[in-house]
């Protein structure tokens, strides 16, 4: 049986792009995924609009102030006469859009959250590979060293971190990146250490393969399950962060509308229009549920796939 | 076991003297000029210097550093010659460094270019009278004299060179003659339990944060006693209906309450219970650093908005452990063995569900000290988050450094009590 | 000794057991009837995914959330199982049915005491008090031989070995006095020689309290050994019932007969014998065909075995599965042509240089100590003594097996000659090169001439890439070929492998546990290494399966003139496979020499007790009864001496009772030019043991 297909004509591989689709396609088995996905979506296609479309410009103080919703600001205006749901669009933008560098006007492509992460991935990634696979002493050190970053609460670091190099896109980088990368690679280096004592490691060291090759080459890519559940919880707790600093007043800079922010300053007149507390906080809480989600629809999927 | 115990305790003490570094590291060494916070934007350059000197910042990071964790008065002490020692000060109720000298505390002070001391009695007051032959010359011929100043800090008066130095009053900035050419700013270092002087308030650091303490550990800990057994509780209950609507409902509860950021759910609670229900204060005032003993009300917002947030991550861990154990083959060969379903969850599950998150959850609360931060900023609770957060804004780096210490201290202390919490729990620990 | 009359425990009818699954439901189970009688033993045999363990959990009614007994009836005591509530059901659990399952380690809760694990069962189900339910647990375990019983109840399990864990949940299962025991593989974790002593002791309990027992296992030779009655499944079915003497006597069911076929007897070599697999594999249960299930992998098939489903039919003593069971003789069979042709043996020049040569190998591992002293290094530095005094050799062309228990020093052994491992001292030359050292300090012609073949399917190949870039990385690694030729060597290996070059873009979640070992195959042929050594290469695979690596092994060995060193814990395989043999005990080769001179006296005392656990195929051969005592003594401490002696049943056969074996490190005894002994006993009391096996009835 075998011996006659291998005569057959062979189909073609199947693209990359399939394969890629395949995979992702993998999350509509699971209804909290599906859930969770369109949830990241709405908001991802939302800063997309926002990039060319807000009602109204996000800074300008044109409306009546703390006017409840009605047809022509939708969610209603802020303590400042602003149009919450033009800022609210605006907002999405910091976060998973663009990066305001200190030079100039420079704009970097993706957001805050995600560059903090992928910081915080790579930086993990790496640590944790080489702790998990060379072992011994290389292991102690990175181990004491991350211990030490772990020992920080978060909002400690972050306030630290603020404290020492002032508010900033990037300073929100480096500290959603330093507060990540011990988590990252505390998983890497567990997963390292299950996978390398698989056969496979072994057939590669036989052939005397460079260190990096088995760990970037061999290993990482198995481990890219997790990795990216992780991740995608991740963002979430970088949407969180981004958001309690912003309300703590020192998070991203102004003018960019920040979603923590505006429940800082709406909280004073909660009085008056206690929606505009809602709205935004509403915007993180269901961003946040939503990569919950989506990253525990996908860990269901992976263990099945892989089972 | 001894060995692991042995390992904890070697990789903590390891771990904080990282920490220390990393964190004088950032704040004192990375951050820009302090004294520019504390003198205004509006002080000159010179002003600025001399004051720096008077902080001790023209010293080496690694002294500082050192001076910080370990004190430099037996440093100091070399130099003027005298045993260097404490004593309350009557009027702020605050301890002033003076030298010993020969049983008399004392301390000197230049006037005119003449050298007095000012001599401590029973009641603590001060008489002072001049004294001579105290002047020493170094190789450049140039008279110097070590000595105590009336600010705690040990000093170099140069004779004949009395610099003028900006000394800050409550006024503000004056300009005073005979100073001193080099300062040492006293203190006993962090490990003996000097943190320094809060450069905002310029009282010692030690003994503003105290109260903050007790009070963020009293909110902390009732809300840890509400979350841990309603957490273990509910999140056994969901693990153990694993998929049925039961468990649905737990889960995305829990969830929605991990996933809405403290000052979120705080502010959403202060709508409810304050504003609609007007059934618990919705803003409170502490009017004292004590309010939280004289009205109890006070503290309850405060709480509910920490458990809620915490409360939906330790179900959720408990749950996972949960569904994990009762999937494994012991828990298969327990009601193979017509064992009551009671037993089975109780005696076999249980124990073992419950040593996965143990750790994590003693590890989690680092985060449950972040929320802190968070909680006590909305309803400006008198606690040590506020503090921390108020310090870190202002840039009062030895009260970060304290501050933050303490909150390191108490993470790594608890993870240290999970770690044992485990072995104690796992027998294949215990017994190797 | 099946008693006739005796009254049945277990009515198994039509049964058919389904678990639903996203989209729909399959039938693992479609037709399975069995009766079992007081005191019997009935065993079911089949390869992996036929359905065994599913019948199992059906009888306990325990078929997890998604799985339910779809049709038929299992009658317990005259009882509907199948219609009984939750409760009722748990007050049979652990009283009058009773299991037992694989892997003990599993089995047994981590953080309980072993003592309140087994009480539980009394104090539950009899209200039995707890003072009396200690008393008697403790009697049980001394019941099923456990040293010091009393001790041990207050252990936890990770602190016993796994052939005592496995004595306690046999031991648990039986303090009820159950009805039926039902037991699923219980002694596949387990060693050859652990596994005999309990086969051992499952039968003499099952004589003792009259226990009905279901026995679960897919090795041949074990049913043969405890059951009296067998069932061979195939896909989801019961394709014959018998006596265990008529199923091995006269197979009726082309299945029974290709499993016989395609294990090797006990003495067989490659030689003489040849194994034949059966081709193709078990069709999964959304995928069955219509007519008879067996039909794709069938000789003799015809038109009505496609069309028309066959019914289970008494034959003579036996029920069968076949509408052609009277036509098919299986003395009469004879390969069809698409099976691979097994090698004829090779005739080898007797002058072959040795390609491998050690002298006195050592490795030892570093242990860690947990005193204070140790972690702060102070510790006096500790070892365990894996691999001790290894002296041997092997020719080119020819293959060095190699067998021992667990933990015996197998493994690093061949991970000290391809480099994994640094060699703690001894000398190693290989084609002349000296390799005592790691990777690391070798040479790339000498890394390509060693390749290894590994254990796990699952785990041999990474997840990640496709199996032509897998197979490809060697080449391109040592440039065996130039890169525009790199695809074309690939599938070339393939087809060697009898795998087609449709293989080249699969994923290796794509493949079977047989396909992917023969991948791992040709990855390690890739770059055309002079000596592969494999570790384990066909112990997790099915029967069937088994032997078609085995053969094509054989055949790469023949086209390429490679030298293989084989490790197995299955003796069978290792005689049938290898041209010289090692036997290992706690990092010590005790015994080496030409493959058949391994398996006749005079022989190694640990080479007769191992050849005297092994279960061989045949239910009317003759064994002889030798057990070894104890635990394998600690790498760490070896006993001075013979490392055997702590255990060896034939020490008494030296003056003073073998005092010698304790403090002196015996000899070496060369009874043949090429056959090392390490014993105390002279050559002349070695050369009277008797053979092990006397061979009787059918071959
Ligand atoms: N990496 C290691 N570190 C410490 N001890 C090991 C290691 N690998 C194997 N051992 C020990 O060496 C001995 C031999 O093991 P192994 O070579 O794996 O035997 P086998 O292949 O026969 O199962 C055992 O006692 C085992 O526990
Ligand atoms: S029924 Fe036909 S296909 Fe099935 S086993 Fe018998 S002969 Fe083979
Ligand atoms: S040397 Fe002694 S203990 Fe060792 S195998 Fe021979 S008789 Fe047994
Ligand atoms: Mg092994």
């Amino acid at each position: 049986m075998e011996a006659m297909q291998s005569g057959l004509k062979l189909a073609a591989p199947p693209s990359r792009l399939r394969r890629m689709w395949k995979n992702i396609s993998i999350i509509f088995d699971s209804r909290v995924g599906t859930i969770g996905m369109i949830m990241v979506l709405f908001w991802i296609v939302t800063a997309l609009v926002s990039l060319f479309w807000t009602p109204y410009p996000p800074n300008a103080t044109d409306f009546i102030q703390n006017t409840p919703p009605n047809i022509q600001n939708l969610l209603g205006t802020d303590q400042l006469g602003r149009d919450i749901l033009s800022r609210l669009m605006q907002g999405t933008q910091v976060i998973l859009l663009k990066t305001r560098l200190p030079w100039g006007k420079a704009i970097l492509p993706g957001g805050v959250a995600i560059w903090g992460v992928l910081g915080s991935v790579t930086l993990g990634a790496v640590l944790g590979l080489n702790a998990g696979y060379r072992g011994g002493w290389t292991d102690q050190i990175i181990m004491q060293f991350l211990d030490a970053l772990i020992a920080f609460p978060v909002i400690v670091l972050y306030l630290v971190v603020i404290a020492a190099l002032g508010q900033g896109d990037l300073v929100v980088i480096v500290a959603i990146t330093i507060t990540g990368a011990p988590g990252v690679a505390r998983l890497v280096r567990s997963l390292t250490l299950d996978i390398k004592t698989r056969d496979y490691i072994r057939a590669a060291e036989t052939r005397a393969e460079t260190i990096w090759y088995i760990m970037f080459k061999e290993i990482l890519p198995n481990a890219r399950g997790p990795l990216l559940v992780d991740s995608m919880l991740r963002v979430g707790y970088a949407i969180f962060a981004i958001g309690t600093l912003g309300f703590l007043g020192i998070g991203l800079p102004p003018p960019d509308p920040d979603w923590g922010n505006m429940v800082n300053e709406a909280r004073r007149s909660i009085f008056a229009n206690p929606l505009a507390v809602v709205w935004p906080s509403l915007a993180i809480a269901s961003l946040v549920i939503g990569l919950n989600l989506f990253a525990d629809g996908l860990r269901e999927e992976l263990s099945r796939y892989q089972k | 076991m001894a060995r692991f115990i042995a390992r904890s305790i070697l990789s903590t003490i390891t771990t904080m003297l990282l920490v220390s570094m990393a964190l004088f590291l950032l704040l004192e060494v990375g951050s820009g000029d302090i004294t520019v916070k504390i003198l205004g934007v509006f002080s000159t350059p010179e002003q600025r210097a001399s004051y720096r000197a008077q902080l001790g910042l023209n010293a080496p990071a690694w002294q500082r550093y050192v001076d910080w964790l370990i004190g430099n008065d037996w440093r100091a002490a070399k130099r003027v010659g005298y045993p260097l020692v404490t004593a309350t000060n009557p009027q702020t109720d605050e301890k002033d460094w003076w030298a010993d000298v020969d049983g008399q505390l004392t301390r000197w002070k230049l006037e005119d270019g003449h050298l007095q001391a000012l001599e401590r009695q029973a009641d603590g007051s001060t008489t002072s009278h001049l004294v001579s032959g105290k002047w020493q010359t170094n190789a450049a011929g140039q008279e110097f004299f070590w000595g105590l100043d009336n600010k705690n800090n040990a000093v170099k008066w140069v004779r004949g060179e009395g610099s003028e130095v900006w000394v800050l009053t409550k006024a503000g900035l004056r300009k005073a003659g005979d100073g001193p050419q080099e300062y040492i700013p006293l203190r006993k270092g962090l490990l003996r339990g000097d943190p320094g002087k809060s450069l905002q308030y310029g009282r010692p650091v030690a003994v503003t944060l105290f109260p903050r303490v007790r009070n963020t550990a009293i909110l902390a800990g009732v809300a840890f006693l509400f979350i841990m057994p309603l957490a273990l509780f509910f999140g056994i209950i969901a693990g153990i209906n694993d998929g049925k609507p039961l468990d649905r409902f737990i889960s995305i509860t829990s969830l929605g309450a991990t996933a809405t950021p403290e000052f979120v759910s705080g502010i959403f609670l202060i709508l409810i219970f304050g504003i609609w229900l007007k059934a618990l204060p919705a803003v409170s005032i502490f009017l004292s650093d004590d309010a939280i003993f004289k009205d109890p009300k006070l503290i309850a917002l405060p709480i509910l908005t920490l458990t809620a947030v915490e409360l939906g991550y330790i179900i959720r861990m408990t749950r996972a452990s949960m569904v994990e154990v009762m999937d494994s083959a012991y828990i298969r060969t327990a009601i193979l063995k017509g064992m009551p379903y009671w037993r089975v969850v109780l005696r076999h599950a249980v124990r073992n569900a419950l040593m996965a998150p143990i750790t994590v959850i003693m590890l989690h609360v680092n985060w449950l000290i972040g929320g802190v931060v968070v909680v006590e900023v909305i309803f400006g609770f008198p606690g040590l988050g506020k503090y921390i957060y108020d310090a870190a804004i202002f840039g009062d780096f030895n009260a970060v450094e304290a501050a933050a210490m303490l909150t390191v201290t108490i993470a790594i202390a608890t993870r240290l009590v999970g770690d044992l919490a485990y072995t104690f729990l796992n027998p294949r620990i215990r017994y190797s | 000794m099946v008693d006739n009359k005796a009254s049945p425990v277990l009515q198994v009818k039509d049964l058919a057991v389904a678990y639903k699954i996203r989209g729909g439901e399959i039938e693992a189970v479609q037709d399975a009837s069995f009766v079992i009688k007081r005191g019997e033993a009935y065993g079911i045999v089949g390869e992996s995914g036929c359905g065994k363990s599913t019948v199992a959990w059906a009888v306990l009614n325990f078929l997890g959330a998604n799985g339910y007994v779809k049709r038929g009836q299992i009658k317990f005591l005259g009882q509907e199982l199948t219609q009984k509530s939750k409760s009722e059901l748990r007050l049979l659990r652990g009283d009058q049915i009773a299991m037992v399952y694989q892997d003990p380690m599993q089995a047994l809760n981590p953080s309980m005491r072993l003592g309140d694990q087994m009480k539980e069962v009394l104090t539950i189900h009899r209200g039995i008090s707890d003072a009396e339910a200690e008393k008697r647990c403790a009697k049980m375990l001394e019941r099923v031989y456990m040293p010091d019983p009393v001790n041990v109840m207050k252990r936890y399990p990770h602190q016993i070995s796994g052939g005592q864990q496995q004595r306690v949940v046999i031991g648990m299962a039986l303090l009820n006095n159950p009805a039926l025991l039902i037991m699923d593989e219980p002694t596949t974790a387990l060693d050859v020689t652990v596994e005999a002593a309990v086969l051992d002791l499952i039968a003499e309990l099952r004589h003792e309290y009259d226990t009905a027992i279901m026995y679960i296992t897919h090795n041949l030779g074990v049913v043969a050994r405890v059951a009296t009655r067998v069932g061979v499944m195939y896909a989801g079915e019961m394709v014959e019932q018998g006596t265990v003497e008529e199923i091995f006597k006269n197979p009726r069911h082309p299945y029974t007969q290709g499993l016989m076929r395609c294990v090797p007897k006990l003495g067989a070599n490659k030689s003489e014998s040849i194994l034949y697999p059966i081709p193709g594999r078990v069709p999964p249960p959304g995928n069955r065909p219509a007519g008879c299930m067996f039909a794709p992998r069938c000789d003799y098939a015809d038109n009505r075995c496609q069309e028309e489903h066959p019914a289970l039919r008494a034959l003579d003593n036996v029920n069968v599965r076949c509408h052609l069971a009277e036509e098919i003789d299986w003395r009469q069979w004879t390969p069809t042509e698409d099976v691979i042709a097994p090698p004829a043996v090779i005739a080898q020049a007797a002058a072959d240089q040795p390609i491998l040569e050690a002298k006195s190998l050592k490795t030892y591992y570093p242990v860690k100590g947990s005193s204070l002293k140790d972690v702060l290094g102070l510790g006096e530095k500790r070892f365990v003594k894996a691999v001790e005094d290894a002296t041997f050799q092997i020719k080119r062309g020819k293959t060095l097996g190699v067998v021992g228990e667990s933990g015996c020093g197998k493994s690093t052994l061949v991970k000290t000659i391809i480099g994994l491992e640094d060699s703690t001292g001894g000398d190693v030359k290989f084609l002349g090169f000296d390799i005592t050292g790691n990777l690391s300090t070798r040479d790339e012609q000498v890394i390509k001439e060693l390749q290894m073949v590994f254990q796990n399917p699952d785990s041999t190949m990474n997840p990640t890439y496709t199996v032509g870039q897998q197979i490809a990385r060697p080449i391109r690694r040592f440039k065996t070929v130039p890169n525009d030729q790199v695809r074309a060597e690939v599938v070339n290996l393939l087809e060697t492998m009898r795998l087609g070059a449709n293989y080249f873009d699969r994923l290796p979640r794509q493949l079977s546990g047989g396909e992917k070992q023969r991948v791992g195959i040709a990855r390690a042929l890739a770059s055309r290494p002079d000596l592969i050594l494999c570790d384990e290469p066909v112990s997790a695979l099915d029967v069937s399966v088994q032997a078609a690596v085995l053969n094509l092994l054989l055949e790469i060995q023949q086209k390429y003139d490679t030298t293989l060193v084989f490790i197995a814990h299955d003796l069978s395989v290792v005689r049938f496979f290898s041209d010289e043999i090692a036997v290992m005990y706690l990092g010590q080769i005790m015994e080496i020499g030409p493959a058949e001179a391994i398996y006749a006296p005079p022989y190694h005392p640990y080479t007769e007790a191992l050849l005297s656990a092994v279960p061989v195929p045949d239910p009317t051969a003759k064994q002889k009864h030798i057990r070894l005592q104890g635990n394998v003594p600690s790498a760490i401490n070896p006993p001075a001496g013979c490392r055997f002696h702590t255990r060896c049943p034939r020490r008494n056969l030296l003056p003073n009772g073998g005092k010698i074996c304790q403090t002196e490190i015996p000899p070496w005894r060369e009874p043949d030019d090429e056959h090392k002994i390490f014993c105390h006993l002279p050559t002349d009391t070695l050369t009277t043991f008797e053979p092990v096996i006397s061979k009787e009835g059918n071959g």
